[in-house]
C-alpha cells in the first residue's frame, strides 16, 4: 500500500475493497475445490440466489445506522409472500406489479407498526422486533389455516419470473429478480450518499442525543427507517413467492439471522452511525457463496458443512478486523511522519527566515 | 442520577410482578392442579435448562455484549459428552470433557471479543453456526441413549424431595450470580464496561479480563446446562437446545436488562424467569398452541416496555400543565430523565 | 420414590394396566355392553358419546398432512359423538423437539386422558411419555412412533415402514429404468425419525440384485423448509451433472425439488420422486417432473388414530397384541406387534395402503 494512497483516503473506505478481497479468495479456494465452479449455469443459481436476501439486507442496513435492529424481517417475508401467494390464487388476472405493490404495501404496513413502536413508543429496536417477529408469524399461522401456497394454484406469469432474463452475455445471465435487488442496493447507496434523509441517519445513529439536540427529526427518521425496511421485506416476500412457489407458515424462518450477519460481516457497525450499501452487498455476496459454495463442495459429508461455515464466518470477520487494524495503524503511522515533515518543514522555514 | 435510575429499576421489577401476580392468579383459578407439587416441579423442570444460562446471560448482556452461541453450546455438549460415553469413556469423564469443551470454547470466544476486538454479534455468530455444526458432525443423524441410570435419573428424579438436581443447581447458581452481579468488584466492572466501555476508567486489561471471565463462564454454564438437558431428556441428538438462544435472551429483556449494556438486576431477570415458565405453564395446560404461546410472549415483550413509557408521558403531560404556570417547582423525576438525556455533559 | 431404568419399564407396564382397571370400571359404570375383555377374534366397536379429553399433537402445525389428519380427526370425532372436543395443537416448527416435550409432560396436568402424538423428538420424549402414562394419560403415536416404543401405548402406522422403503425402491427403479443410473435422497432433517427409518428401509431394500444398476449418490436434508430444500435440490443439480433422480421422502421435500427442476429447465434430464400430496403435485406429475410418487391418506390415518385412541381411553380396548376392533368406515384392525422395530416392545396398528400416483390418478386424488 503506498503512501500516496494512504494519505489521500481514510482507512474505513478500505473496508469494501478488503470484503471484496476476502471474497474473491473465497471464490478462488471454491473454484480450485468445487469442479465447472464458474460455468454459466452454476453462477447464474448463485446470483439468484442472492437476490432475497440482498433486499433485505438493504433495509436492514437503514435502520441499523440508526443503532436499531430489525429481528422481524423474516416473518415479514414470510408473511407477505403467503399473503400475496393466497390472493394470486383467489384473484383471477392480477397484474404482476400490481401484485408486487400489494407485497410493498402489507410490508410498508408490517414496518410501519414497528416503527411507532420503537420510534414513537420508545421501545428498544430488539425487544420491539422480538416481539413481531413472534407475532407476525403467529399471525401467519392463524391466516394460513395450515393450507399450503402451491404453485399449481398460482398464475402462470409467476413461474416463469424466477427464469426471466434482462441481460445475458455468453450464457451468464443477469435474472429479473438479481436487477431488481441491484436496483435496490444502487437507490440504497444513493440514498445514504445524496438524500438528506440518508446523511441524517448516519448522525442518528452516531449519536442519537446529539442529533435531536441538533433538531433532527430523530423520530421520524426512524420511523422512516422502520417503514422502508418492512417495505423492502414484503419486496423480498414477492421475490420469495415468486422463487420458491410453494409457501408454508415457516417461509423465510431464520432469515433473520442470515440478514444480520451479511450486515455485520459487511462492516456495518451494528452500533449504528457507519457502513454502506456496498458493504452489506458484499457482506451478503460472502454469506451465501459460503452457504451455496458448500452444498456444492462434493469432498465433504454433509454433516461436516455447518462447522466449517462457522469457521469461514469467524475467519473472514477476523481478517476483515485484522487488515482494517493493519491499515488503520499504517495510516496513523504515514499522518504522523507527514506531520512531523510539516513540524520540521515549518522549523526550517522558520530557520531560514531567521538566517535571512 | 442514581436515585432516577433506582426508582426506575424499582418500578419495572414493581411492573413484573404485578403481571406475574396476575398469571399466577390465572392459573391458580383456571388452571387444573396448578398448585400441586409435580406440577410446580414439571413448570421448572421443562425450561431449566434456559433458566439456568438466562442467569450467565445477563451478566454477558449487562456487560453490553451478547452470545448467540449458548444454545449451540448446549447441544454441542450433549453431544460431546454422549461421544465420549458412547467412545467408551465413563460417564463422569464424559461430563468433565464436555464442561471443558464448553470452558474451552467461551475462552475463545472471549479472546476474539475482548482481545482481538471483533464484534460479540459477529463472533459469536459463528459460534451459533460452528458449534451447532460440530455437534451434528459428533452425533450426524443418531440419537445417543443407553446413558447409565445415575446419570439419567439425576436428569428426570428428585434429588431433595421432588427438587431434581438441575432446579437444585439453577437455585444455587441464581444466589451466587445475584451476590456477584451486584455484590462484589467482578459484578460493578460488569456494570461500568457496560455504561461505555470508553469511559470505564480501569486499565484496558481488566476490561479484556472481565470480558474473557464472562465469556468463559458462559461457554461453561451453557455446556453444564446442556449436559443436564442430555440428562433429563435421556437421549442426545445433534438439534438438541436448537433455538433456544432467542428465548434466553427475550427473558433477559424482559427483566429489564437493556441491550445497550449497564443496566438490569438479577432480581427483574429472576421476575421474568419465572414470569415466562408460569405464562407457557399455563397456556400449555390450556392447550394453546406453540405459536399462539411464542405470540403471546412477544406482545408481553412489548407492552412491558410500551405501556409504562405511554403512561409515563401522559402523566408527564399532565404534570407539565400543572407545573408550568408557576414555573417555580423544580424538575420532578419523571419529567426529568428526557430532558437530562437530551442534553448530556 | 427412586424407581430404576431397568425395572421402569416393566413397571410402567403394571401401572398402565392398573389404570386400564380403572378405566375399565369407569366403562363398566356407564354399563357399556363392548367393555370388559374382548375374547380374541371378536372386533371391538365403539361405544359413542363417552366423554374423553383427547390431544392431537402433531410435529408441528401448518402443513397440509397434519392438516388433513386433523380433518380425519374431526371425521371420527363426530361420529363417535365425545363431549368434549379434541385440542388440535402443536408447537412452533422451530421449537418441535422441546415444545412436544412440554406438551407430553403436562398433558397429564392438563386432564388429557389420551396424547395422539406425531413423534418428532426421536427417544428425548421418552422421559415425559413415560411419566405421562404414569400419571394416566396414554401415549399413541401416529405418523412417527417413539423408536424404542418406551412410554408409548400403540402406534398407528401409516403404512408398513419396511414397504415405504420397498415402494421408493420401486418407483426410483420404474423411473430409472432397466439400465438404472444415479440418484440422491433429500430428506427432512437428519433427526427426523420417520424419514431415517425408511431412507434405512429403502437402503436395504436396494440390496436385491434387481437393483444393482440404482446408484445412491448421497442424502442431504432439507429441513422441511421450502427455501431450503429447494437450494439443496439445485446443489444436487450443481454437483451431480449426471444424477436423473431426485428421491424425496417429505412431502414439503418433493415439491421444492420438483420446483428447482421445472425451474432449471431440466425436467427431462432429472426426475423427481417419493413422498408428496397429490393436490401439491398435480402440476409436476402432469408436465413429467415427478411422473411418479407416492402417499398414504392422511385424513384416514387421522380418523384412525381417533379410533385407535378413543377405544383405549375408555378402556373398549386394553392396547394388547392380538385386540381386535372396528374404526368406523375403514373396518376392521388388530393390534400386532411391530415388525419394523424387532429389537424393541412395541405395538402396531397398521393402516395402509400405499398408493402410488402417477398421470392417471394424480388428477382425481389431488380433488
Amino acid at each position: 500500500m503506498s503512501d500516496a494512497i494512504l494519505r489521500r483516503v481514510r482507512p474505513e473506505q478500505f473496508r469494501e475493497f478488503i470484503l471484496l478481497f476476502v471474497t474473491v479468495g473465497l471464490l478462488l479456494f471454491f473454484a480450485s475445490q468445487i469442479p465447472n465452479y464458474f460455468d454459466p449455469r452454476s453462477v447464474n443459481r448463485l446470483t439468484t440466489g442472492l437476490a432475497i436476501t440482498l433486499v433485505v439486507a438493504v433495509g436492514q442496513v437503514l435502520v441499523v445506522l440508526t443503532r436499531n435492529i430489525d429481528l422481524s424481517v423474516s416473518s415479514m417475508v414470510g408473511l407477505t409472500a403467503y399473503v400475496v401467494g393466497t390472493i394470486l390464487t383467489r384473484v383471477e388476472g392480477m397484474h404482476p406489479l400490481v401484485a408486487a405493490a400489494l407485497a410493498m404495501a402489507i410490508g410498508l404496513a408490517l414496518g410501519a407498526i414497528n416503527g411507532l413502536i420503537v420510534a414513537y413508543g420508545k421501545v428498544p429496536a430488539i425487544i420491539a422486533t422480538l416481539g413481531t417477529l413472534a407475532l407476525y408469524r403467529v399471525v401467519l399461522v392463524e391466516f394460513s389455516g395450515a393450507k399450503t401456497v402451491t404453485t399449481a394454484d398460482l398464475p402462470d406469469w409467476l413461474n416463469d419470473v424466477p427464469s426471466a432474463t434482462l441481460a445475458s452475455a455468453g450464457g451468464y445471465d443477469l435474472r429479473l429478480m438479481v436487477g431488481i435487488a441491484l436496483l435496490v442496493a444502487i437507490l440504497g447507496q444513493l440514498t445514504l450518499r445524496y438524500l438528506p434523509f440518508g446523511r441524517r441517519l448516519y448522525a442518528i445513529g452516531s449519536n442519537p442525543e446529539a442529533a435531536r439536540t441538533a433538531g433532527l427529526p430523530v423520530q421520524r427518521d426512524v420511523f422512516t427507517a422502520f417503514a422502508l425496511s418492512g417495505t423492502l421485506s414484503g419486496l423480498a416476500g414477492f421475490m420469495f413467492l415468486v422463487r420458491f412457489g410453494n409457501i408454508t407458515v415457516t417461509a423465510a424462518q431464520g432469515l433473520e439471522l442470515q440478514v444480520v450477519a451479511a450486515v455485520v460481516v459487511g462492516g456495518v457497525n451494528i452500533f449504528g452511525g457507519s457502513g454502506s450499501m456496498v458493504g452489506a452487498l458484499l457482506g451478503v455476496l460472502m454469506i451465501e457463496t459460503l452457504q451455496q459454495s458448500l452444498l456444492r463442495w462434493a469432498g465433504i459429508s454433509e454433516f461436516v458443512k455447518d462447522a466449517i461455515l462457522g469457521l469461514l464466518i469467524l475467519v473472514a470477520v477476523t481478517a476483515d478486523t485484522i487488515i482494517l487494524g493493519r491499515l488503520r495503524e499504517m495510516w496513523v503511522r504515514v499522518r504522523r511522519r507527514d506531520h512531523a515533515r510539516a513540524q520540521v518543514a515549518i522549523a526550517d522555514e522558520g530557520g531560514v527566515a531567521h538566517g535571512a | 442520577m442514581a436515585r432516577e435510575i433506582l426508582r426506575r429499576l424499582r418500578s419495572w421489577e414493581g411492573l413484573l410482578l404485578v403481571v406475574l401476580l396476575v398469571i399466577l392468579a390465572y392459573n391458580i383459578t383456571r388452571v387444573p392442579n396448578f398448585l400441586t407439587i409435580g406440577n410446580q416441579v414439571n413448570l421448572f423442570q421443562l425450561g431449566i435448562e434456559k433458566a439456568i444460562v438466562v442467569l450467565i446471560m445477563t451478566f454477558v448482556i449487562i456487560s453490553g455484549e451478547i452470545d448467540l452461541s449458548v444454545a449451540s453450546m448446549m447441544g454441542l455438549s450433549a453431544a460431546v459428552a454422549a461421544a465420549v460415553f458412547e467412545a467408551g469413556a465413563p460417564m463422569p469423564v464424559a461430563i468433565l470433557v464436555a464442561l471443558g469443551v464448553g470452558a474451552g470454547f467461551g475462552l475463545l470466544n472471549g479472546y476474539f471479543v475482548a482481545v482481538v476486538g471483533l464484534s460479540s454479534l459477529a463472533v459469536t455468530l459463528a459460534g451459533y453456526v460452528g458449534f451447532r455444526g460440530l455437534a451434528r458432525l459428533l452425533v450426524q443423524d443418531r440419537s445417543v441413549g443407553g446413558f447409565p441410570e445415575w446419570f439419567t435419573n439425576l436428569g428426570q428424579r428428585g434429588l431433595v424431595g421432588p427438587l431434581t438436581l438441575s432446579i437444585l443447581i439453577f437455585a444455587v447458581l441464581a444466589v451466587i450470580a445475584s451476590v456477584v452481579l451486584h455484590r462484589s468488584g467482578l459484578g460493578r466492572l460488569t456494570y461500568v464496561i457496560g455504561n461505555s466501555a470508553q469511559v470505564a476508567r480501569y486499565s484496558g486489561v481488566s476490561v479484556a479480563r472481565t470480558k474473557m471471565i464472562i465469556f468463559t463462564m458462559s461457554g461453561l454454564i451453557s455446556a453444564l446446562a446442556g449436559v443436564l438437558m442430555a440428562a433429563r431428556l435421556g437421549a442426545v441428538r445433534a438439534s438438541t437446545a436448537e433455538g433456544f438462544e432467542l428465548d434466553i435472551i427475550t427473558v433477559v429483556l424482559l427483566g429489564g436488562v437493556s441491550i445497550f449494556g449497564g443496566v438490569g438486576s438479577m432480581i427483574g431477570v429472576l421476575l421474568s424467569t419465572y414470569l415466562v415458565l408460569n405464562l407457557r405453564n399455563g397456556l400449555i395446560i390450556a392447550g394453546i398452541t406453540g405459536n399462539t404461546q411464542t405470540g403471546i410472549i412477544g406482545l408481553l415483550l412489548i407492552l412491558s416496555v410500551l405501556v409504562p413509557n405511554l403512561a409515563g408521558r401522559v402523566q408527564d403531560r399532565l404534570r407539565r400543565r400543572q407545573v408550568d404556570p408557576s414555573m417555580r417547582a423544580p424538575p420532578s423525576g419523571a419529567a426529568e430523565p428526557t430532558r437530562s438525556q437530551a442534553a448530556p455533559g | 420414590m427412586n424407581v430404576n431404568v431397568k425395572t421402569r419399564r416393566f413397571l410402567t407396564g403394571v401401572m398402565c394396566a392398573g389404570l386400564l382397571a380403572a378405566n375399565i370400571g369407569g366403562v363398566t359404570l356407564a354399563q357399556t355392553p363392548v367393555a370388559g375383555s374382548p375374547v380374541a377374534g371378536e372386533a371391538v366397536t365403539a361405544e359413542p358419546g363417552q366423554d374423553v379429553k383427547m390431544m392431537l399433537l402433531p410435529k408441528f402445525l401448518g402443513i397440509l398432512p397434519f392438516d388433513q389428519a386433523n380433518q380425519g380427526a374431526q371425521e371420527a370425532a363426530e361420529e363417535l359423538g365425545n363431549p368434549t372436543p379434541f385440542d388440535f395443537v402443536g408447537p412452533t416448527a422451530e421449537n418441535s423437539v422441546a415444545g412436544q416435550i412440554e406438551f407430553v409432560t403436562n398433558a397429564p396436568a392438563g386432564g388429557y386422558d389420551v396424547v395422539m402424538l406425531s413423534n418428532n423428538s426421536g427417544d428425548q420424549i421418552v422421559p415425559s411419555a413415560v411419566a405421562a402414562q404414569e400419571a394416566g394419560t396414554r401415549v399413541v403415536t401416529w405418523d412417527s412412533p417413539i423408536p424404542t416404543g418406551e412410554g408409548e401405548s400403540l402406534f398407528v402406522a401409516q403404512v408398513d415402514f419396511d414397504e415405504t422403503g420397498q415402494v421408493m425402491a420401486d418407483m426410483a427403479l420404474s423411473i430409472l429404468g432397466e439400465d438404472g443410473g444415479q440418484f440422491a435422497i433429500l430428506s427432512a432433517s437428519p433427526d427426523a425419525a420417520n424419514q431415517n427409518a425408511w431412507i434405512a428401509a429403502m437402503e436395504s431394500a436396494l440390496e436385491d440384485p434387481k437393483y444393482d444398476n440404482l446408484e445412491l449418490l448421497e442424502i442431504v436434508y432439507g429441513d422441511d423448509q421450502s427455501e431450503r430444500s429447494y437450494e439443496q435440490a439445485q446443489a444436487l443439480i450443481s454437483k451431480h451433472p449426471d444424477m436423473e433422480l431426485i428421491m424425496a421422502p417429505t412431502s414439503v421435500g418433493i415439491v421444492s425439488a420438483a420446483k428447482a427442476v421445472q425451474d432449471e429447465g431440466l425436467c427431462d434430464e432429472i426426475k423427481v420422486s417419493g413422498l408428496g400430496v397429490p393436490a401439491e403435485m398435480l402440476e409436476y406429475t402432469q408436465n413429467g417432473c415427478a411422473p411418479e410418487f407416492a402417499l398414504w391418506s392422511f385424513v384416514d390415518l387421522g380418523y384412525l388414530t381417533y379410533y385407535v385412541s378413543y377405544l383405549l381411553a375408555t378402556g373398549a380396548i386394553e392396547g394388547v397384541e392380538g385386540e381386535t376392533f372396528v374404526a368406523g368406515r375403514l373396518g376392521e384392525y388388530e393390534i400386532t406387534k411391530d415388525p419394523t422395530r424387532p429389537d424393541v416392545d412395541a405395538l402396531r396398528v397398521l393402516m395402509g395402503p400405499f398408493t402410488v400416483y402417477n398421470i392417471d390418478n394424480v388428477e382425481e386424488a389431488a380433488g
